[in-house]
């Protein structure tokens, strides 16, 4: 109230907006799990999809809620962070994704996905258990602001990228039953936008404003200046 | 791989806060050496001199047409107010010719968020709620102004108030002086900047040279204390400034009034709001308690200026501003069916000036400029 002018001490804005991209991986993360866990054999359920739709609107606030406390940072101090406030702003976007596409996931169930079969199970388990340590080690990263862990994780997620890629090709050309194929494809496709996203949000801690969220193009065309 | 060249980004390294508070506290010595330096200034002139400069603030309308457009020419009231606040302890205005000065020193800083707010122009939606909330500061200190006003001119209640509280307060001890705590060390200051000057004999020159270094003084430190006191409490800003964001009434005016004491100016709130507004995140309707708490706070200039010069008058005129804006809002605010006339008639200007946005700008050069420059030609 009132007498929150006379509290000192205290988090500044941009360390309560970090805390808040934080929490809104790690929620992001349970939503991914929850998904997974229903792809790879606990099949959909009411349950689940209550707890996915509570934790994705959980992101959602809170993607509203740094946006606004960036916009009030902004206009009491105009020139003081203002490439955090600005890459905040941008990278608070990729972390929603993160949270939506884990929870696409888990659509791959509701449509009758099951993996729990597949002669390749501990293949694509892998690539679940990669990238749900990405978003985990992502998290922590952030939360300690270490540039350099950052750099590595941008550089190791880098090399997934195009592992995604060539199994979206292989599901396409796959002679298989073409529901097998969708599911496939899609898995692929979301697990590689997650990683970009969580690419994105590793370069706030790296890279100039300008150059956020270039680092899911293709090599060659990416800017380095 | 691509290797690429990690570019951390640094956080402005910030001078630390108790150095700021120092910091702060010297520029507001110096603030009161400059109201001080004014004061020697005017009466070095002889009355002669400033009874021809101040004879058309006699008339109370010219009285105001002159506080608003100096107010706009230095866009501070915090300057205005302490200005003449000097001017009233020298005795060459009194008060009862100050306070239209300081009622127009009200209208004219509401200036500032209204420029701010034509920034916000090219996109529709935000330039409507923006223009609404910078001018419904201006449409309700017009309506205090018309009320309070004649009120005063006719009854004197506003500074007759304010003298006995003054009196009450401060006492009398003698030549319509009173005891201020911090009135010698002002006076040495002063003492030691006038000695600099013992060189020049000509006493009209050195008058003149102290009226320009007190207000440059005054300028300057109030400019340096704004941006300092704005570095230095913005966290409590905007943790206050949330508190108030869903919420209307008492609590925002008391946000506005202590955020404006914090940052000494009243321009700062108000523009702070603006982009607010125009983004949607604070209703124009929450911040217009804000905005009306912000009316307060920037009397508090006025009152640590007076301290500055102990001189009874100048204090009364600094109550007064405190009691004038104060009594605007115990006129307006509390009264359902009047409460948002401000409002309503900053909606109805921002829709027209949607339409035709030219509007907007004549509206802010007749407001501010052509009605108090023509006003005062005509008045004097």
């Amino acid at each position: 109230m009132v007498f929150d002018f006379f509290r000192g001490g205290g988090q500044s804005t941009i360390e309560e907006v970090e805390e808040t991209l934080v929490v809104m991986m790690h929620n992001a993360r349970h939503v991914y799990d929850e998904a997974m866990g229903a792809v790879f054999g606990g099949g959909k359920s009411k349950e689940t999809k209550k707890d996915l739709k509570k934790t994705d609107k959980e992101i959602n606030v809170a993607q509203q809620e740094v946006r606004r406390a960036l916009v009030m940072h902004a206009s009491v101090s105009p020139a003081v962070d203002l490439a955090d406030t600005l890459a905040y702003m941008s990278v608070v976007k990729d972390v929603e994704r993160v949270g939506d596409y884990s929870k696409n996931l888990y659509d791959l169930a509701k449509y009758g996905a099951d993996f729990t079969t597949a002669a390749d199970f501990d293949d694509l388990d892998s690539y679940r258990e990669r990238v749900g340590q990405l978003m985990t080690d992502a998290a922590n990263v952030f939360a300690s602001r270490d540039a350099e862990a950052a750099q590595y994780l941008i550089d190791k997620a880098d090399g997934f990228l195009d592992d995604y890629d060539a199994n979206v090709k292989a599901a396409f050309q796959s002679v298989g039953p073409a529901p097998d194929a969708v599911a496939r494809a899609l898995y692929f496709r979301f697990l590689k936008r997650i990683t970009a996203h969580v690419m994105n949000l590793m370069t706030a801690l790296v890279v100039p404003v300008h150059r956020l969220d270039y680092y899911d193009e293709a090599k060659e065309d990416r800017v380095e200046s | 791989m691509d290797p690429i060249e990690p570019v951390v980004r640094q956080r402005a390294a910030a001078l630390p806060g108790p150095i700021r508070g120092v910091l702060v506290i010297g520029l507001l010595y110096l603030f009161l050496i400059g109201v001080k330096l004014l004061e020697g200034g005017i009466k070095g002139l002889g009355s002669d001199f400033t009874d021809a400069l101040f004879q058309g603030v006699s008339n109370p309308v010219a009285g105001l047409f002159v506080g608003v457009l100096a107010t706009v020419l230095v866009q501070s009231s915090s300057v205005t107010t302490a200005t003449i606040v000097g001017l009233v302890g020298t005795g060459v205005v009194s008060v009862e010719h100050a306070v239209p000065m300081i009622m127009g020193a009200n209208i004219g800083t509401t200036v500032t968020n209204t420029i701010v707010s034509l920034a916000h122009m090219r996109h529709s939606d935000e330039f409507r709620r923006a223009f609404t909330a910078a001018t419904m500061h201006d449409f309700f200190n017009l309506m205090a102004v018309a009320v309070l006003l004649p009120l005063e001119v006719f009854t004197k209640v506003l500074s007759d108030t304010a003298r006995s509280i003054t009196e009450a307060i401060a006492g009398d001890i003698g030549g319509g002086r009173f005891n201020s705590p911090i009135k010698g060390a002002v006076k040495w200051g002063a003492n030691l900047v006038e000695g600099l000057f013992d060189w020049i004999s000509n006493e009209k020159v050195t008058a003149v040279i102290f009226l320009i270094l007190g207000i440059a003084l005054i300028f300057l430190t109030l400019t340096f204390i704004t941006k300092n006191m704005r570095v230095l409490v913005a966290a409590r800003i905007e943790r206050s400034l949330n508190a108030a964001l869903a919420r209307s009434g008492l609590v925002g005016i008391v946000v506005g009034m202590l955020v404006t004491v914090a940052v000494q100016s009243s321009s700062i709130t108000t523009s702070i709001l603006i982009p607010l507004v125009a983004s949607g995140i604070l209703a124009v309707r929450n911040a217009y308690p804000i905005t009306l708490g912000a009316n307060i706070g920037t009397t508090v200039t006025a009152l640590i200026a007076a301290l500055g010069i102990g001189e009874i008058d100048g204090l009364t005129i600094a109550v007064t501003h405190t009691i004038f804006n104060t009594a605007g809002i115990l006129l307006i605010y509390p009264w359902s069916k009047i409460r948002y006339i401000p409002v309503d008639l900053a909606d109805k200007l921002a829709g027209l000036a949607l339409k035709r946005k030219s509007l907007a700008l004549g509206y802010t050069l007749t407001m501010f400029v052509a009605i108090p420059l023509i006003g005062i030609l005509v008045l004097r």
